[in-house]
């Protein structure tokens, strides 16, 4: 009999926060000392969307033509997309898993909703409108699902400021998820089972400041020191319980998209821009100002930028954006001095920054759909790029549209068991090997032009 | 590396009727007005991305933004 492969996705899980304290993880540490383990670097940008869809297809951003959440609409200045299962068109391990008739379970991976016809089952993942949608394949799997377990918590309620309330919710999500899952898992055929938990990611975002004394705003003896460390204790109980479930041929994989760290704060990209004459506008931006809303002079801008935990610099060129001023022969040469410029810029107090600046057409081998002319990692992603602007400073110490204690960082984690091998082994990896390597520990088709590596 | 941009050929007299046309509007070159105008007739062959209705697309961007994804 083929084996199967349970993959337990644990979105933004750090290195740091499962290797370093794994004595408190009894289960995890039972994968890690039977397989091979260790960090797993992600895609540029190492973001949730399109950081899944790399490990399910074995395709970068570049070639997936996903570069976060939203995307520009052709080269318009105001119109935009947001990602959806749609937007992916390269085939994913369970597509080519199912062309060899096998069944494949998939719960919440980013982004799959609308629900896409896959062999097997799915259920839609956090960008999901409302449980009022369709959200599962095949339909009737929503009814199934919510006459046992009720509806499905897709996510929870980030903005605001009653912390207690967002942990009581991330922990009730995360119950629903595991219960779901744990159903899935005994009644469902699958040889690929692939499952993403968010709650991991969302108690980052929320909890960061509260434990990591480095941290800005961290202050000593809060109430909510322990909440991530004790969020990890009470995910390797649940995971414990499914390991349960699973029968001895059964290989595991336990991944992140991305790491996580503090974020130091948010850098108002477009008052920098405006500061150095590359923006320009018609009225002063009103404070918090999205720069979607901003009165801008089209005719004498050459570049905006929008915020993330990654900064998207837009450059206005002639014959490509409506009122382009760059003209294209002299793009490379104004996109270079940009760039450097976005290199040197300083920190709050004068200190250097380790900004990374990516030029798309250079970094991806292949470049499809709406990727911006440069990709920026503000102080190697400490400072998040923040959209809005107007509040008086360049350097906002919190989040610009809500509480948000981390930033992404580039290196999550993977475990995987195989009961077949020995193990006990470290050895890192890069988020383009999952792909293969499911493929192969499945038995699946060889997939020409997949660049990562097996890891074995 | 792949370029950016890269010429393409077309008759002087279309050339001189869209710069016409475009006086006194939002383009600011032919080049400008011809991207726009083949970006749309090309994406009416691709897949219609409008998955969300626009209340929805707010509803998202709202939750995105909250969760630090965008802006
Ligand atoms: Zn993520």
């Amino acid at each position: 009999m083929k084996k199967r492969l349970l993959v337990i996705g644990l979105d933004c899980a750090a290195p740091a926060l499962v290797f370093d304290r794994v004595a408190e993880l009894p289960n995890l540490k039972k994968l890690m000392d039977a397989g091979i383990h260790g960090k797993l670097r992600s895609c540029d940008p190492p973001i949730t969307i399109p950081a899944w869809m790399v490990m399910a297809t074995g395709r970068d951003p570049g070639q997936l033509g996903l570069y976060g959440f939203r995307h520009r609409r052709g080269y318009e200045y105001n119109k935009m997309w947001i990602a959806n299962s749609t937007a992916v068109k390269e085939k994913t391990v369970w597509d080519y898993l199912g062309e060899q008739g096998r069944e494949s379970v998939l719960v919440s991976v980013p982004p799959s909703y609308p629900p896409k016809p896959v062999r097997g089952k799915l259920i839609s993942c956090f960008i999901t409108p409302s449980s009022e949608q369709a959200y599962t394949y095949p339909a009737e799997l929503r009814q199934e699902i919510e006459e046992r377990f009720g509806p499905f918590r897709f996510d929870v309620t980030f903005r605001t400021e009653d912390r207690s309330q967002v942990l009581s919710e991330i922990y009730q999500m995360t119950e629903n998820h595991f219960e779901v899952i744990g159903y899935l898992l005994q009644d469902k055929n699958w040889s690929l089972f692939w499952f993403v938990e968010i709650g991991v990611d969302r108690v980052h975002h929320a909890f960061w400041k509260f434990m990591d004394r480095d941290h800005h705003l961290y202050e000593p003896g809060n109430p909510y020191e322990t909440v991530i460390p004790d969020y990890y204790r009470f995910l390797d109980e649940k995971i414990g319980q499914l390991l349960e479930k699973v029968d001895d041929r059964t290989a595991v994989l336990v991944v992140s998209d991305h790491g996580a760290k503090r974020m130091k704060g948010a850098f108002c990209v477009n008052d920098w821009l405006i500061e150095q004459g590359d923006l320009v506008v018609t009225e002063p931006p009103q404070r918090g100002e999205s720069v979607d809303k901003l009165k801008i002079d089209w005719t004498r801008t050459r570049a905006w930028g929008w915020g993330g935990y990654y900064a998207r610099i837009f450059l206005n060129v002639e014959g490509r954006e409506p009122q382009g001023i760059i003209r294209p022969e002299d793009y490379e040469a104004a996109r270079d001095e940009l760039a450097e410029r976005l290199r040197a810029i300083r920190g709050p107090r004068g200190e250097e920054w380790k900004t990374v600046v990516i030029k798309p057409q250079e970094h991806y081998p292949e470049l499809n759909g709406e990727y911006p002319d440069l990709m920026v990692y503000f102080d190697d992603l400490y400072w998040r790029s923040a959209g809005t602007l107007g509040y008086g400073t360049m350097y906002l110490e919190e989040n610009d549209t809500g509480p948000d204690d981390a930033v992404h960082d580039y290196e999550g984690i993977y475990i995987l068991y195989d009961p077949k091998k020995k193990g006990g082994r470290e050895q890192d990896a890069n988020i383009l090997d999952i792909a293969p390597t499911i493929l192969r520990l499945l038995e699946g088709p060889e997939v020409p032009g997949l660049r990562g590596k097996v890891i074995e | 590396m792949e370029k950016e941009f890269t010429p393409v050929s077309i008759p002087t007299s279309l050339y001189k009727k869209i710069e016409e046309k475009i006086k006194g509007t939002e383009f600011s070159s032919v080049s400008s007005y011809v991207t726009k105008v083949l970006r749309e007739s090309l994406s009416k062959n691709e897949e219609n991305k409008e998955v969300f209705s626009a209340e929805e697309e707010e509803k998202i961007k709202e939750r995105l933004k909250a969760l630090g994804y965008i802006d």
